[in-house]
């Protein structure tokens, strides 16, 4: 009897444990919420970058957001670390962190910028961007440029540039035209005029 | 207690592993959707997570009127445009784009996409949805069902012989769903003027011969909405191979839709009532008007000019002549001013089929009354039932009754298969052309019976002629045995007028009766004017090589009368006069086992026979009663004549009241 009872004792020792474990580490998986917090080092808080290289991913286009992954997944977007952590998730999770982020509302502060360039590169934009890029480039499914941080922007459109990045269907024929139009500071000034762009965001976020 | 509590816990254990296991990472249907704790975010369907794309964001480029082609990576360029206010005010404006252009995720397209937009699953699943509707707003969705089931049986939805993943067209090829229109739209009057391009897109060699036709010129030049467009002749819907009968069909049929006049006279043509019958072996309005390169009949280059008619009327009458083309083929008899040959023949036939058949029908239900009336008091010819009759009359030797019984049939063969093209109109004429195995055969079976049915009357002719300078020396052309109409028929017509109302007796009559010598010489007659119009119809290049084309018209005219007032005459007053009176009904069979009871006889030839008493000849003409089994043969084959004639009248009768002329 002593015996039986000290054999029950640790079986029910071992199911408490159980249960206390099981559902946190082994069933449930983490959520889009849980697995966006990993990329706030870089992309700031609830993806409201306030690293000048790395881009906000607050409020961006769930699809656009997948799209990039997949581009690091598969290698075919220049990259210095992203490709190597894209490579992990899954598509669900990738998925659910769209989602959470498309959520997300971006906060943006104040650039430097050239306001005159700025006011060349809305023009520019309205003829050769907007169509894909629309109410200048706010959230959408091409992406998210008004706002984002210059130097992000510029080392995307030298990669675009360079080969080092695909370019999205047509564009490379616009920023061809683009520079063969205006010159190759045309694409300074849509850079400009995307940086001016933070009180811009701040309306569409208002909407 | 412990043991309780060891069991407590596993049971819990295992319900909480099952709800871990259990609980969807996403949402169940109907519900909203969830992926990691997350649901889709705005501008994503919260059941579904499919993308909800604006039209605002399509229009951003296809609506741009400034922009409205774009460049493929193969340097093709396409048609984007769709404009804006014509989507507005189409039947789909209320529609979002992604409800037909239901493949379209992103916007922009990442990759060029094909249009794959589904007309019909929308239409069928909308009319499912509303067909029951109180208001009636989807009831023009029900003959958009119909025009689905049109074009599933028509060329169009087959696949296309070159790629078979592709049908031939599709609802999109002709109509621009941007810009569709409820009836009476001007959506709708621009689409029908955009006809002849649209469907030219594909057909583009006809397009360009259509362009040059008065048609064509009407449609694309001035802008008149009236004039022809392919679909008037080619259907909209049900648009077949134009090789094919069905197209044929539908295309001479449509033809009419504007030009009733024109359908309505070839449809008294031969021709036409050839192919009323559903058959396509004769001329139809393109084979000599053209189709697409229709012109006035003063255009040098139109097929109907006269230096080009010959030769359209060569493609079927090899043989031809210039005689030819003084056929009317639209001859109209009720246009006096421009057929007044055609009129009168017209005029004339009616008036001879109204005069004989008033008549003989006012003769006919006066002797019913007279006869009916009679038998009521006792009198009239009474079948002696204790007294049987065992002595016969011969009153037609084998030869006679025989060409009678062959006359019969050949002209009850004849009148079927004339009146389906007279009739070609009727059901029936249709299902018995069909049973006969098309107008060809029909034709077949017309001439057989034709020439025999000439046959037997050119043999009676040779006979009774034969007869007649055998017995020269003592024949009297107007005696009591000859067929010939003389004064007492006269007398006797009058004198049963008389009995009719009931003012004298009955009149005693010869060998043959006046009534009897109509009967014969009606037919006689008939065949004269039928065979000899037959004849010229019978082989057209022959009969022109002698006489105008205008004889054509002429001749199918008076057949046709003719053999009306044969059909009706023959199955209803001399079936009266023979069998149908009460004193011979049911029947006579005389004509068949060549005898009448000597009684009857006596009856109804009283003069012959006090005559062949006087000159003690009757003797020679007696015989015995007929077998029964003779007696039981004459009344089946007379039963048969009799149901056929009264078959064939009504077949008649139902054609000459539902005529549309």
């Amino acid at each position: 009897m002593h015996k039986e009872n000290t054999v029950n004792h640790k079986a029910c020792a071992l199911l408490l444990t159980a249960l206390a474990l099981f559902p946190a580490t082994l069933l449930a998986a983490p959520t889009g919420q849980a697995l966006a917090f990993t990329c706030a080092g870089c992309h700031g808080t609830d993806g409201s970058s306030v690293g000048p290289s790395s881009p906000s991913i607050a409020g961006m286009d769930p699809d656009v957001f997948i799209d990039v992954m997949k581009g690091y997944q598969q290698d075919k977007r220049n990259s210095t670390i992203m490709n190597r952590i894209a490579k992990a998730y899954s598509d669900e999770q990738l998925k659910g962190m769209a989602w959470f982020f498309a959520k997300q509302e971006l906060r943006l502060k104040p650039q430097e910028h050239d306001p005159q360039l700025a006011e060349r590169g809305k023009k520019l934009h309205n003829q050769y961007c907007e169509k894909c890029h629309e109410n200048g480039g706010v959230h959408g499914d091409s992406g998210t440029l008004a706002g984002q941080w210059k130097p992000y922007l510029e080392y995307s459109m030298i990669d675009y540039i360079g080969g080092l990045r695909p370019y999205p269907r047509k564009m490379k024929r616009k920023v061809d035209a683009v520079i063969e139009a205006e010159g190759k500071d045309a694409v300074q000034a849509l850079i400009h005029y995307y940086s001016s762009q933070h009180e811009a965001m701040r309306d569409n976020n208002d909407e | 207690m412990q043991h309780v509590a060891t069991r407590s816990l596993i049971g819990v254990f295992v319900f909480l592993s099952a709800l871990c296991l259990l609980a969807p990472v996403q949402g169940a249907e109907g519900e909203q959707l969830t992926i990691l704790g997350e649901t889709p975010p705005p501008g994503f369907d919260p059941i579904s997570g499919k993308r909800i794309i604006p039209n605002e964001r399509c229009l951003k480029c296809h609506g741009d009127a400034h922009e409205k082609t774009d460049t493929r990576d193969d340097g093709s360029v396409i048609d984007i445009y769709a404009d804006p206010e014509k989507i507005k005010e189409s039947v789909h404006g209320e529609r979002s784009c992604t409800e037909c252009h239901a493949t379209i995720e992103r916007v922009p397209h990442r990759e060029a996409p094909d249009v794959v937009v589904g007309c019909i699953q929308c239409h069928r699943e909308t009319w499912d949805q509303h067909r029951n509707d109180p208001e009636g707003k989807y009831e023009r969705l029900g003959v958009v069902m119909e025009t689905i089931e049109s074009y599933y049986d028509s060329v169009h939805a087959r696949p296309n012989e070159q790629d078979q993943s592709e049908t031939n067209a599709t609802c999109y090829d002709c109509h621009d769903a941007h810009d569709i229109g409820t009836l009476g739209s001007h959506q709708r009057t621009e689409h029908r003027l955009k006809n002849p391009e649209v469907c030219g897109d594909c057909h583009r060699q006809e397009f360009n011969v259509y362009r040059d036709s008065l048609h064509g010129k009407a449609v694309l030049e001035k802008g008149n909405a009236d004039s022809a467009v392919c679909s008037d002749c080619h259907t909209t819907h049900q648009i077949d191979d134009p090789d094919s009968d069905k197209a044929k069909l539908a295309i001479t049929k449509n033809c009419g839709d504007c030009h009733k006049e024109a359908q309505r006279t070839y449809f008294d043509s031969y021709h036409g009532q050839v192919h009323r019958l559903g058959y396509t072996n004769t001329a139809k309005c393109h084979d000599c008007h053209g189709s697409h390169d229709i012109k006035g009949e003063d255009d040098p280059t139109s097929e109907i000019h006269a230096n080009n008619r010959l030769e359209n009327c060569r493609v079927c009458h090899e043989d031809a002549n210039e005689n030819f083309l003084t056929f009317w083929p639209h001859g109209d008899a009720d246009d006096r001013e421009k057929y007044p040959g055609l009129w009168f023949f017209k005029i004339f036939m009616q008036t001879l089929i109204f005069s004989v058949m008033g008549f003989f029908w006012i003769h006919v239900f006066m002797w019913l009354y007279r006869e009916v009336m009679d038998r009521i008091q006792g009198k009239g010819f009474i079948e002696d039932l204790d007294h049987p009759d065992v002595v016969y009359f011969r009153r037609f030797p084998a030869v006679w009754r025989w060409i009678h019984g062959l006359f019969a049939i050949s002209t009850m063969t004849l009148i079927l298969t004339g009146t389906t093209l007279l009739f070609a109109h009727t059901g029936w004429a249709k299902a018995v052309v069909l049973f006969l195995g098309g107008t060809e055969m029909e034709g077949i079976i017309h001439r057989t019976a034709a020439v025999i049915w000439l046959g037997i009357f050119v043999t009676h002719l040779a006979i009774a002629i034969s007869n007649i300078w055998t017995k020269r020396k003592t024949f009297k052309w107007f005696g009591s045995t000859s067929m010939l109409p003389n004064w007492k028929d006269w007398d006797d017509l009058k004198g049963m007028f008389r009995w009719f109302v009931g003012r004298g007796p009955r009149p005693e009559f010869n060998h043959w009766t006046y009534w009897q010598k109509f009967d014969y010489w009606a037919p006689f007659w008939g065949a004269a004017i039928i065979g000899s119009s037959g004849i010229m119809l019978f082989a057209p290049e022959t009969t022109a090589i002698i006489l105008p084309g205008w004889m054509f018209n002429i001749a199918t005219l008076v057949h046709a009368e003719e053999a009306l007032l044969a059909a009706i005459f023959l199955n209803s007053v001399h079936f009266f006069n023979v069998h149908f009176r009460p004193e011979r009904f049911p029947m006579s069979v005389t004509i068949f086992t060549g005898t009448i009871p000597i009684e009857e006889f006596k009856h109804d030839h009283r003069l012959e026979y006090e005559r062949l008493v006087e000159s003690g000849e009757l003797d020679k003409h007696l015989v015995k009663r007929p077998s029964r089994r003779a007696d039981l043969a004459a009344s089946f084959i007379t039963t048969v004549l009799i149901m056929s004639g009264l078959a064939l009248l009504t077949l008649v009768m139902i054609g000459l009241v539902t005529s549309p002329n």
